[in-house]
């Protein structure tokens, strides 16, 4: 009965993206030296706000707005930037940006016992009125600061952007918590049983209001890193980033229920949504129909992943003449 | 046995005295002593709602005593939490699991206290999760245990019986000296039982004392070293196991006076409307006959989970049967679902009235209409307000359910008006056959005997009726005819003159 999984869903999903990115490059530009650096510049702060949001859906909770927050932070660092101010101020005030704007998020679902979702999906129509109401010129920043661009413009052996270092450097990073210390394991606990996780001693108020301040941390990182491959933004403009995220995550194997997924798995669903999307692009799509097949690759994500697969086992293995489940379905 | 008993001797790790808990209206537990020697299997026996879960939840924290005294080691003990108890070295098999479905076993096993290393070396520095180390503990452990299992497999993929050698697992973790298993064989094969006797076997020889809460007779003879009976929340005796015989466990379990009165009437009963011949659905119902009179009560008694519910899920096709058939007016039938079965007259109420039985939110004239929406709709599907209310205030007035207006909200309402509601709902379809599930569940005294008096109508004016009750004089009061069922099939049928609260359980257990 013993039998082991050898391969995982991240293995796979690993392989998949690694055939996809040979194909791209043997049949389009892709391979060449800018097509690999837009790649990775354009990836980095997906893959972390990808990896924001499968944090997030560990729980059985969700961020709306995580594209507004991201774009908010953004605007924050260029106006300082702007402003003349150095990187280790800009940076700093970005990231709290992010924290304060998640943590509220965090802190609403919490304390008024409201799911994530309606909170989120509020505050998001909030920022939006607000940014646009109140701030000049409707939040646009032109001509950002050289201080500032130097970061989203920077390379290694003049291919690897910077900014896909930090993102690397964070995905495994979070890897790393999310497999070695209790805050990663009372995620899965609060999203998976949430009363078996009360009875573990883990509290679900508490790891919830945890998991949307690390989130609005990643939020703010992948915010500043995504303003500096700018020339000029506003802060909605990365209003519906979140969907991407949530693809991401979903396409990688995160469970859109909680409880169950890995963070390696979204970082590889992030490179599979934006190598879905470029594919695309090669093939004449327009913009729309990315949109409608992105959103059907998700539908069939979801359905892998949240599908209870056991009934149709019955039913196949009755097909072949079996009346009993083998040992692991539910008797 | 006797001398190994003695030699285990005097030697008690958890003591209770006088524990006494209250929930409003209802006294759950009264003036209890157990006492749990080291070592020893404990059996803890009763019927439904004598207070063994109470008795549980008590000592692992969920619940606190209002009076009375605990003492582990000869020290009080208050436990907080069941985090608590677990740190205290108590720890609790739950019959529903705990476990966390999409996590391996290790991470389960280890889940909120795991074992940790220090990140830079600092022993009050930030730490990390060391897996080489909880790995270790844990293949200990299941040696321990005497198997060997994969501890990277998600829970989700194993059986029933294996997800509870991790609970097992999980609670020894905590280097647990006491072990409560709450009827850990119900969903087990034989074969599987006969593992977990091997497990509980090789625990108690490792000095670890369990308190085995069952009522299969069987088990306890085969496992308990002793065994205390509870009846309606009060200790009745404790005794060795290899002292006592079966008859005289029943009779702790029974003795229970009839103190409400059962107003059934005597009614004249008429042909079989009703039957099923060999009803069975695969691994949970094996092929029960049973046949309903008019205007006869026929009462379902048995143990939990001895599949009186899913028997009659079945009968009003509420859950697909796999076989046999259902007669009614001698002519076979085939029910497709529920709404052909309301059609043809058969109601199911449920015992869950919060989740299956009503729609909490709204009124009771909603509630009562529901079921009959189409018939007191008009052109277009709209509802006939005046019917509608016609219907709420016929029935607010004959099941005199205690409410301010028709129009009140059902959640407001106690759970004995909540009952009637549903009740009503029911009879507003008018059925000839009425599956009851538990009609007085959580129901107070005052309304119990309202309710009894409404089926007791009920089946004067000629409805059938199939009762199901854990409540032994409720059976044995309203009845005409009981059917006993264990593990899903049907056990035994007595008839109003042989029945006894003895004879039902000598069935049922």
């Amino acid at each position: 009965m013993e039998k082991k999984r050898v391969v995982t869903r991240e293995f796979t999903l690993g392989a998949i993206v690694l055939i996809f990115m040979i194909f791209l490059a043997l049949t389009t530009g892709f391979g060449s030296t800018s097509g690999l650096f837009s790649m990775m510049l354009d990836v980095s702060p997906t893959m972390i706000g990808a990896i924001a949001m499968a944090l997030i859906i560990f729980t059985g909770n969700i961020d709306i707005s995580a594209g507004t927050i991201l774009g908010f932070v953004g605007f924050v660092a260029a106006i300082l930037a702007k402003a003349g101010l150095p990187f280790y101020v800009f940076m700093p005030a970005g990231i709290l940006t992010g924290m304060a704007l998640a943590s509220l998020n965090g802190w609403i679902s919490v304390t008024f016992k409201v799911p994530s979702i309606v909170v989120t999906l509020a505050m998001n129509m909030v920022h939006i009125g607000f940014y646009v109401t109140f701030l000049p010129n409707a939040g646009w920043v032109l001509n950002l600061a050289d201080s500032f661009t130097f970061l989203g413009q920077g390379r290694f052996f003049d291919l690897v952007p910077y900014i896909f270092v930090i993102a690397l450097a964070v995905s495994f990073l979070f890897m790393w918590i999310v497999k070695y210390t209790k805050f990663g394991k009372s995620l899965y606990a609060v999203g998976g049983n949430r009363q078996a996780a009360i009875y573990a001693g883990i509290d679900p108020n508490a790891t919830i209001m945890k998991v949307y301040l690390v989130e609005g941390l990643l939020l703010g990182i992948a915010g500043i890193l995504k303003a500096t491959t700018a020339n000029r933004l506003m802060p909605s403009v990365f209003q519906g980033r979140e969907m991407i995220f949530i693809a991401a995550a979903v396409v990688g194997g995160v469970n859109i229920m909680g409880g169950s997924g890995k963070v390696l798995g979204a970082v590889f669903g992030a490179l599979l949504v934006y190598l879905l999307s470029i594919a695309m692009i090669y093939l004449g799509f327009q913009d729309y129909y990315q949109f409608a097949l992105q959103g059907i690759i998700v539908l069939i994500a979801v359905f892998i992943t949240v599908t209870d697969w056991r009934p149709l086992r019955k039913r196949i293995a009755r097909a072949f003449g079996q009346g009993r489940l083998p040992e692991g379905g539910r008797a | 046995m006797q001398e190994e008993n003695e030699s285990r001797g005097s030697d008690t790790i958890l003591r209770m005295r006088g524990i006494c808990k209250s929930f409003p209206g209802v006294r759950a537990i009264h003036d209890m002593d157990i006492d749990l020697r080291r070592g020893e299997v404990h059996a803890i026996c009763g019927e439904n709602g004598a207070g063994k879960s109470t008795l549980m939840k008590l000592i692992t924290g969920v619940y606190q005593p209002d009076s009375g005294s605990m003492e582990l080691d000869g020290h009080p003990l208050v436990v907080h939490n069941p985090n608590d108890a677990y740190a205290k070295g108590i720890a609790i098999i739950f019959q529903e699991t705990s476990l966390f479905p999409d996590l391996s076993i290790l991470e389960n096993i280890f889940m909120g206290h795991e074992v940790r290393k220090p990140l830079l070396g600092l022993a009050k520095g930030p730490s990390y999760l060391d897996y080489p180390g909880m790995r270790a503990r844990a293949r200990a452990i299941f040696e321990r245990l005497g198997m060997t299992i994969d501890l990277e497999r998600r829970v989700a993929e194993l059986s029933v019986a294996s997800r509870q050698m991790v609970e097992i697992a999980k609670a020894l973790s905590f280097d647990s000296r006491i072990l409560i298993l709450d009827e850990p064989t119900a969903a087990l094969t034989n074969k599987e039982v006969d593992t977990l006797f091997s497990t509980i076997r090789k625990l108690r020889g490792a000095g670890v004392s369990m308190l085995y809460i069952s009522h299969r007779l069987d088990e306890i003879f085969e496992i308990a070293d002793r065994v205390t009976v509870i009846r309606d929340g009060e200790f009745v005796n404790c005794d060795n196991v290899s002292a006592v015989t079966r008859d005289r466990l029943v009779s702790w379990m029974v003795g229970r006076t009839l103190d409400t009165l059962y107003p059934k009437e005597n009614v004249a009963i008429g042909e079989v409307i009703f039957e099923a011949r060999g009803v069975r659905q695969d691994g949970v119902i094996e092929g029960v006959d049973l046949a309903l009179r008019k205007g006869e009560i026929l009462g379902i008694a048995g143990l939990a989970g001895a599949g009186r519910t899913e028997l009659a899920l079945l009968l009003c096709a509420l859950a697909r049967k796999d076989g046999g058939e259902i007669r009614l007016d001698g002519a076979i039938v085939d029910l497709r679902n529920y709404q052909d079965a309301m059609a043809r007259g058969i109601f199911y109420i449920s015992e869950d009235r919060q989740k299956c039985g009503l729609v909490l939110p709204m009124t009771i004239r909603e509630n009562i209409s529901f079921p009959l929406l189409r018939s007191i709709s008009g052109l277009l599907g709209i509802v006939d307000l005046r019917r509608d209310r016609d219907l709420g205030a016929t029935y607010m007035e004959s099941l005199a359910i205690k409410a301010p207006g028709m129009d009140f909200i059902v959640n407001n309402l106690s759970g004995g008006n909540q009952q009637k509601v549903s009740v009503a709902k029911a009879l507003a379809t008018k059925p000839r056959i009425l599956i009851l599930d538990e009609p007085t569940r959580g129901v107070d005294v005052g309304a119990k005997s309202e309710i009894h008096h409404i089926i007791s109508n009920l089946a004067k004016s000629g409805t059938s009726i199939l009762m199901i009750s854990s409540d032994l004089p409720e059976i044995l009061g309203m009845s005409d005819r009981v059917l006993v069922m264990k593990k899903g099939a049907k056990q035994g049928e007595l008839s109003r003159a042989e029945l006894s609260q003895e004879k039902i359980l000598h069935l049922a257990l």
